[in-house]
């Protein structure tokens, strides 16, 4: 499995993004490297299709993929089980993106 | 801005269609200014707790959100934008809009959320983030902002008077 995790460090939800996934993947018994890729221009946000951060990505499948929206540098918003919007992604959504994959 | 400065007037369209400026918020003892936006989730993990304390708070305190962010880049902080999404959550203040990004940079702002709360005199005497736990409000144990306005409006001074601000950047234009 493979697992991206792309950030912009001026974003502060990148680190505590890094532990959920460790955390989804220890719940799931996967083992899986995480690649942690730093965005810091526009031109690098264009480049990886980075529309804020964290941007995390399963097989290359991305965790609530939002296409209307511009590649830049910011955070991004996604809505949790319960309608919240969050600066990250639950714990349920990120185990679920990694048992689909596996199971898939 | 440092602690005990004086809060810098400002002239900005709001969302209703009015022009305010530190005069119009004269007769409230403390003064809540914020910056804020519609993209950031930071912002919108806040919104729900921020229009809360502005409904609790709102007959002896002015809640004034300003957003500061350059709308070219991020085209959900548009003034229109900011029209809608006002009038959607029922905001309880003035949504204002810093065009020229000049009050950010007057109160040296670099986040958004991130609060400035004034006394009477409008002197600062809190700045930095609303609380201590944007993703739990359940698991909140410090209530920065409403600590300090219990505590202006009792005459007395902050416990706590800076916290770093937590969210996104703001948005400057290039």
């Amino acid at each position: 499995m493979r697992i991206e995790l792309l950030y912009y460090p001026e974003c502060p939800s990148h680190e505590r993004a890094l532990e959920l996934i460790r955390e989804a993947l220890a719940s799931e018994g996967v083992s899986a490297e995480v690649n942690v890729v730093r965005i810091d221009t526009q031109e690098q946000a264009e480049t990886h299709r980075f529309i804020g951060s964290p941007t995390i990505r399963v097989n290359g499948r991305e965790l609530q993929p939002q296409p209307h929206l511009p590649y830049r540098l910011t955070c991004r918003t996604f809505q949790h089980e319960d309608g919240r919007l969050s600066p990250l992604p639950s714990l349920t959504m990120l185990r679920e993106a990694i048992r689909n994959t596996e199971g898939g | 801005m440092e602690i005990g400065h004086s809060a810098y007037d400002f002239n900005l369209p709001g969302v209703d269609g009015k022009t305010y400026s530190l005069k119009d918020f004269a007769d409230k003892p403390v003064l809540v200014l914020f910056f804020w936006c519609n993209h950031c989730p930071y912002v919108k993990a806040y919104e729900d707790r921020v229009i809360a304390l502005a409904n609790e708070f709102g007959d002896r305190v002015a809640f004034v959100a300003i957003n500061s962010n350059d709308p070219t880049q991020y085209p959900e902080d548009s003034f229109e934008n900011m029209q809608k999404h006002a009038e959607a959550k029922g905001y309880p203040f003035p949504y204002l809009f810093d065009e020229t990004q000049a009050v950010a940079r007057a109160y040296n702002a670099s986040r958004t959320p991130e609060f400035f709360v004034f006394d009477e005199e409008r002197d600062l005497k809190y700045h930095g983030r609303f609380d201590d736990n944007w993703e739990y409000p359940d698991q909140v144990r410090h209530e920065y902002v409403r600590d300090a306005i219990v505590s202006l409006l009792q005459n007395d001074v902050p416990h706590v008077s800076q916290v770093p601000p937590i969210g996104c950047t703001i948005k400057w234009k290039h």
